[in-house]
C-alpha cells in the first residue's frame, strides 16, 4: 500500500496515453507539421540562447516525435505522470496521502491543467517542459540542506531557471495569445509546494498532524474490515475524480478540428482509400473536409460522377482561394500538386509556411517545396530543402533518396510521380493569381490528355458553377477528341 | 598520472596540428572553389576569403597564401579553409595594389591534388566599414521572421537593427545618407504601419506618409546629399504568379508617382511632371551634386491590361534645386531603354558623380525576378553604357549601391542558387574598369549560404555602426502616434 500513489499516476497516465492515442491522435501529426526539428549546433544555438530557449527546445525535440501519434501520447503520458509525482514528492507526499484524499488528489491539478492546455493545438509541449524544469529545480533545491547554502543555491536555480524555462514566452503558437492554462498549471505546482511547506510547518497543521500520527498508530488497532471499507471509499472518491476530469477534458477537445486534421493528415499522407472510407461514413461539412474528400474522389477517377453525392461547397470546396494562414492553404496545395500545378502548388506551401505564426518550419512544406523544385529543375534550391532535412530524424532517409535524383533527368522522368507531373505541369504560360479559373484546368488537360485529374477538376468547377453552357462545350470537344 | 597527462597532452598536439600535403598530384588546372574567387579584386579591409572546393566529396582543403615578399598564410580545414583574422588583415596591409598568390590543395578518396595557383589583387581602394541589408526569405505576400541587419566587412559579425519579432509587421527599404548611418530612414508595414526618421543618430520619429494628395505610402527612399530631402516613390503594387516561366512572379505598378520630402520643413514636395497618370515613375534618386533627380519612367497600361510585358522603363532626369526645394519643367531621357526592348530599374549615380549604374532586364521595373536581369554602366561624362560583365551572371544581378568612396560597388545577385540573393562585390577604377564579382565572405561558407534560408534584400553601405537603438524603435513603432506630413505642390 505504500505505493499505492504510483498506481494511481499508472492509471493517470494510461488515461492521457489513451485520450491521445486514441482520440486525439492528429492534434499529434498537426503539431509535427509545422515545426522541423534539426539536428544541427546553429539550429540548437539559436533556440537555447534566448531565455526559455531549453524548454522550447526539449518541446521541439519531443514534438518531433509526434509523427507517430502513440509515441506523442506516450511522450504527453510520460511528461504529464512526472509532473504529477515531482509534484507528489515535493508535497510531501506520504503526509498527503495520510491527510486524505483530498491532498493527493490536488497533486494531479497540474498535471490535469498541463493536459487541458495541451488541448488547443497550438500549445507547445515547451510549456509542459517549463513547468517540469521548475519543479525539477525546486526538487534539486530541495536536496541541499537547510542554511545559506540552500538560499544561495535557490537565488543561482532562479537565474538559471529563468534563462532555461521562465524566460520565454514561446509555449503557444499564437503570439498574442496568453497562456493561461500554462501559467495555471504552472503556479498551482508552486503554490502546493509552498503551501505544504507553510501548511505543515504551522502549529496548527502541525497539532493535525500529530492527530493524524495518532490516527495512523490507531490504524493498526482499528479491525480490517473497517480499514477496507475506508479504502474503498477512497479509491472510489479518487474514481469519481478521476471520471470528473475525464469530463472536463472531452468537454474541452476540440474533436471538430481533430477530424479536419484527420482529413488533412490522410490528404498529406495520401490515403485516398482511407479518406473515402471516412467521407462515406461521416461525410465531411468542412472545407478542408470536402477539398481532401474531392480530391479523393478525383484521384479514383469518381469526382464528377459522384459529386453530388457528397457535401459540397461550391468552388471552396474545390480549389478554395489561397488565404494567408498556415492551415487552410496545405490540402489546396495537395490538389494543385497531383494536378501537376507546380508552380501554383510551390506558391502555395511557400505562403503557408511563411504564415506559421511562431516563425518555425515545416518539415512537410520543406519536402513539398523540394519536389516542386525537382520537378521544375531548380535543383540547386531542391537541395537547399533536402540539406535541411536530412539534418532531421524521420526525413533524413527520404532526402538522401531524393538528393540522388537531382540532375538525373533520366530517373526523374522514370519516377513514378516527379516524371508523371514534369509530363503534366503546364507548358502555356499565362499569369495566375489567388483564384483558380476554368481555363487553368482547360489548359492542364488540353495539353496533356492524359491528365485525367484535370479533366474530373474541370467537370466538376463547372457542375458546381452551374455553368452548363461550357460543361456541354467540354462534352463535344471531348467527343470530337475521341 | 604522468602518463595520462603526456597522452592526453599528445592528444592534443595531434588533433590541432594540420596534416601535411604529402605525395600530392599535380593538377595542371586551377582549383573549382566555392564561393568563386579566382582571380578577384579585393579591398584591403575585406574579411578572410575563406572557400570550400566545389566538390563536396573532398575530405579536406589547404590553402596557402603567400605574397612577393614572402609573407604567407596557410590554412586547412575539413569543410572550408578558415583564415586567422589578424594574420590575413596583415598580409593585406602589406599587398595594397599588389596580387596574392593562392595554392590549394585538397584531399580525396585516392589521396591530395595540388592545383595551379590563382591570384587575389588586392585593391588600395578601402572598403566602407560595412553593409547594411535586411533578411527575409524569397516569398510573395506573407512574411514570417525578418529584419534589417548590419555586418562588419572587415570581419564576420553580423547583427541585427531590428527584427519583426519586436513588433507586429514587416521591415522594409532603409536608407542612408551616402551611407552615413547617422541619417536614416526605414519603413514599417502590416498594422504598425510607419516610416522612422533618424537623423544625426537622434531618436527616431514614426510618419505617417500617405496623405490626401498622393496616391499611398512612400516606398523607395533616397537621400538627397544635403541630407535636407529624402526623395520617395509611392507606389500601387501588384503581383502575379507565373504558370510556367522561370521567372516564378510578376510584381508590378499599377500607378506610381514620385515625390521629394523637405526633411527640416516636414513637407512633401510634389510636382505635376512627376505624378502623371499616363506615366509610372519610380526609383528616385539624387545626383551626386543634388542639382538632377534620376528616375525610370514607363507608359502606363490601360486599366486592366495584364500585357506586364509591355511595361518598359526609361531612365529618365529632372533638375532639382535644392536652396528652393524646386523642380525643373522638363524630363529629359538618358537611357531610352524602351527602343532597345529593354528596361530600366534601380539607378545608382556614383557619388563622386562619374557613374551611373542601373540593371536592365526585358520588362518591368521588379527585376530582382528576372533571370535575365543585368548590370549596366553609365559613364555619365560620356553618355555611354556598358554591360558590367566582371560583375553580371547568368542569373539575376539586381539592386546595387556604392560605396562611399564610389570604387566599391554592392550588388545582389541570385547566381548561387536562382532564387536566395546573396551579395557580391565589384571593383569599378576611375576608367569604369569592372572588377570580377566575389560573395561576401563568411567563416564557412558553403554551411552558411547553404543553411541560411534568407535574402539578402536591398544591401547598401555603411560608414561606421548603426548604433540603432532598437527598443527606443519598437516602442515607437508599438505606439499609436504618427506624425503628418504636409504638402507643397508645385503647379
Amino acid at each position: 500500500m505504500k505505493h499505492l500513489h504510483l498506481l494511481y499516476t499508472l492509471l493517470f497516465g494510461v488515461a492521457v496515453l489513451l485520450f491521445f492515442g486514441l482520440a486525439y491522435p492528429h492534434h499529434l501529426h498537426y503539431q509535427e507539421q509545422y515545426q522541423l526539428f534539426l539536428f544541427d549546433s546553429t539550429y540548437v544555438w539559436d533556440i537555447v540562447k534566448v531565455p526559455g530557449g531549453v524548454a522550447d527546445l526539449l518541446g521541439r525535440f519531443c514534438t518531433q516525435f509526434f509523427l507517430f501519434a502513440w509515441v506523442g501520447a506516450f511522450i504527453i503520458a510520460v511528461l504529464l505522470s512526472v509532473v504529477q509525482l515531482f509534484v507528489f514528492r515535493l508535497f510531501n507526499g506520504q503526509w498527503s496521502m495520510v491527510n486524505g484524499q483530498w491532498f493527493y488528489g490536488m497533486t494531479f491539478v497540474p498535471s490535469f491543467l498541463l493536459w487541458l492546455f495541451l488541448l488547443d493545438e497550438n500549445a507547445l509541449l515547451g510549456g509542459v517542459w517549463a513547468v517540469l524544469l521548475t519543479l525539477l529545480a525546486i526538487w534539486g533545491c530541495m536536496l541541499i540542506p537547510k542554511g545559506w547554502v540552500r538560499r544561495v543555491a535557490i537565488l543561482i536555480a532562479i537565474a538559471i531557471l529563468y534563462w532555461m524555462a521562465l524566460g520565454g514566452s514561446h509555449y503557444h503558437r499564437y503570439p498574442t495569445v496568453t497562456p493561461y492554462l500554462l501559467y495555471a498549471a504552472w503556479l498551482s505546482a508552486v503554490i502546493l509546494i509552498l503551501s505544504e511547506k507553510v501548511i505543515v510547518k504551522s502549529e496548527k497543521f502541525a497539532a493535525a498532524n500529530r492527530t493524524s500520527d495518532v490516527f495512523v498508530r490507531r490504524q493498526h488497532c482499528v479491525p480490517h474490515s473497517h480499514l477496507q471499507v475506508r479504502e474503498i471509499i477512497r479509491f472510489s472518491l479518487l474514481t469519481v475524480t478521476f471520471i470528473i476530469m475525464m469530463m472536463i477534458v472531452w468537454k474541452n477537445a476540440n474533436f471538430k478540428a481533430e477530424k479536419v486534421m484527420q482529413y488533412d493528415f490522410m490528404a498529406c499522407h495520401q490515403q485516398w482509400n482511407r479518406i473515402l472510407a471516412t467521407a462515406n461514413a461521416e461525410k465531411p461539412n468542412n472545407q478542408i473536409g470536402v477539398t481532401v474528400q474531392n480530391l479523393a474522389l478525383a484521384m479514383h477517377g469518381m469526382l464528377a460522377d459522384h459529386l453530388f453525392e457528397y457535401n459540397q461547397n461550391g468552388l471552396l470546396g474545390l480549389l478554395p482561394d489561397v488565404q494567408s494562414d498556415a492551415t487552410s492553404p496545405i490540402p489546396t496545395a495537395e490538389a494543385f500538386y497531383q494536378l501537376g500545378m507546380i508552380n501554383v502548388a510551390q506558391r502555395t506551401v511557400f505562403e503557408a509556411q511563411e504564415a506559421i505564426l511562431d516563425f518555425q518550419k515545416s518539415a512537410r512544406c520543406y519536402k513539398r517545396l523540394a519536389q516542386t523544385n525537382l520537378i521544375n529543375g531548380s535543383y540547386e534550391v531542391a537541395r537547399k530543402y533536402l540539406t535541411a532535412l536530412q539534418k532531421t530524424l524521420f526525413y533524413r532517409e527520404w532526402a538522401n533518396e531524393t538528393l540522388s535524383l537531382l540532375g538525373n533527368e533520366e530517373a526523374i522522368a522514370k519516377h513514378p510521380e516527379y516524371g508523371r507531373l514534369r509530363q503534366w505541369a503546364y507548358k502555356d504560360e499565362f499569369y495566375f493569381s489567388d483564384h483558380v479559373t476554368p481555363e487553368m484546368l482547360e489548359s492542364l488537360y488540353f495539353s496533356n490528355t492524359d491528365n485525367r485529374l484535370a479533366l474530373e477538376y474541370l467537370r466538376a468547377y463547372y457542375m458546381l458553377t452551374g455553368d452548363r453552357e461550357s460543361y456541354t462545350k467540354l462534352l463535344q470537344e471531348l467527343r470530337v477528341k475521341n | 598520472m604522468k602518463q595520462v597527462l603526456y597522452i592526453l597532452i599528445t592528444l592534443m598536439l595531434f588533433v590541432s596540428c594540420d596534416e601535411t600535403v604529402s605525395d600530392a598530384k599535380q593538377e595542371n588546372v586551377q582549383p573549382q572553389i566555392y564561393p568563386d574567387y579566382l582571380g578577384v579584386t579585393i579591398p584591403v579591409n575585406i574579411a578572410p576569403l575563406n572557400f570550400c572546393m566545389a566538390d563536396e566529396k573532398a575530405l579536406l582543403v589547404d590553402a596557402v597564401v603567400s605574397d612577393r615578399h614572402g609573407h604567407s598564410l596557410h590554412s586547412q580545414g575539413k569543410e572550408s579553409v578558415d583564415f586567422d583574422l589578424d594574420d590575413w588583415h596583415t598580409l593585406l596591409g602589406q599587398n595594397p595594389g599588389d596580387s596574392l598568390s593562392v595554392t590549394v590543395s585538397a584531399k580525396f578518396d585516392d589521396g591530395w591534388h595540388t592545383y595551379s595557383p590563382f591570384s587575389i589583387y588586392v585593391s588600395p581602394d578601402s572598403i566602407d566599414y560595412g553593409i547594411c541589408y535586411r533578411l527575409i526569405e524569397p516569398g510573395y505576400e506573407v512574411w514570417s521572421k525578418m529584419g534589417i541587419y548590419e555586418r562588419n566587412l572587415s570581419t564576420f559579425d553580423e547583427c541585427a537593427l531590428i527584427e519583426n519579432t519586436q513588433f507586429q509587421g514587416c521591415v522594409n527599404c532603409h536608407s542612408f545618407n551616402r551611407g552615413n548611418p547617422a541619417d536614416m530612414s526605414l519603413h514599417i508595414r502590416g498594422p504598425h504601419g510607419a516610416t522612422l526618421l533618424r537623423q544625426d543618430y537622434g531618436p527616431v520619429t514614426a510618419y505617417n506618409t500617405k496623405t490626401d494628395q498622393t496616391l499611398g505610402l512612400c516606398v523607395y527612399p533616397y537621400w538627397h546629399p544635403s541630407g535636407h530631402y529624402i526623395a520617395y516613390s509611392t507606389n500601387t503594387t501588384r503581383q502575379l504568379f507565373h504558370s510556367a516561366h522561370p521567372n516564378r512572379i510578376e510584381v508590378f505598378d499599377e500607378a506610381s508617382d514620385l515625390q521629394v520630402y523637405d526633411v527640416e520643413k516636414n513637407e512633401l514636395l510634389l510636382s505635376p511632371l512627376l505624378k502623371q497618370d499616363s506615366i509610372y515613375e519610380t526609383y528616385p534618386v539624387f545626383s551626386a551634386n543634388g542639382r538632377s533627380l534620376y528616375f525610370c519612367a514607363a507608359r502606363a497600361l490601360p486599366e486592366g491590361s495584364h500585357e506586364l510585358d509591355s511595361i518598359r522603363y526609361n531612365l529618365c532626369r529632372i533638375d532639382f534645386d535644392p536652396t528652393t526645394g524646386t523642380f525643373g519643367d522638363q524630363i529629359e531621357t538618358i537611357i531610352d531603354a524602351v527602343a532597345q526592348m529593354k528596361s530600366v530599374s534601380f539607378p545608382r549615380p556614383s557619388y563622386d558623380g562619374r557613374f551611373l549604374c542601373y540593371t536592365l532586364s526585358d520588362y518591368g521595373q521588379f527585376s530582382i525576378w528576372h533571370h535575365e536581369a543585368d548590370l549596366y554602366l553609365l559613364d555619365l561624362s560620356t553618355g555611354q553604357s556598358l554591360p558590367m560583365t566582371g560583375a553580371n551572371s547568368e542569373d539575376t544581378e539586381s539592386f546595387h549601391n556604392w560605396s562611399t568612396n564610389s570604387r566599391w560597388l554592392v550588388l545582389s545577385s541570385r547566381r548561387d542558387d536562382g532564387l536566395y540573393t546573396r551579395p557580391y562585390f565589384c571593383h569599378v577604377d576611375a576608367k569604369g574598369i569592372v572588377s570580377k564579382a566575389f560573395m561576401l565572405p563568411q567563416r564557412n561558407p558553403r554551411r552558411f549560404y547553404r543553411e541560411r534560408f534568407f535574402s539578402f534584400n536591398v544591401p547598401d553601405f555603411i560608414t561606421g555602426p548603426t548604433r540603432f537603438d532598437s527598443h527606443q524603435a519598437s516602442r515607437v513603432i508599438n505606439d499609436d502616434y504618427r506624425k503628418d506630413f504636409a504638402v507643397r505642390y508645385f503647379k
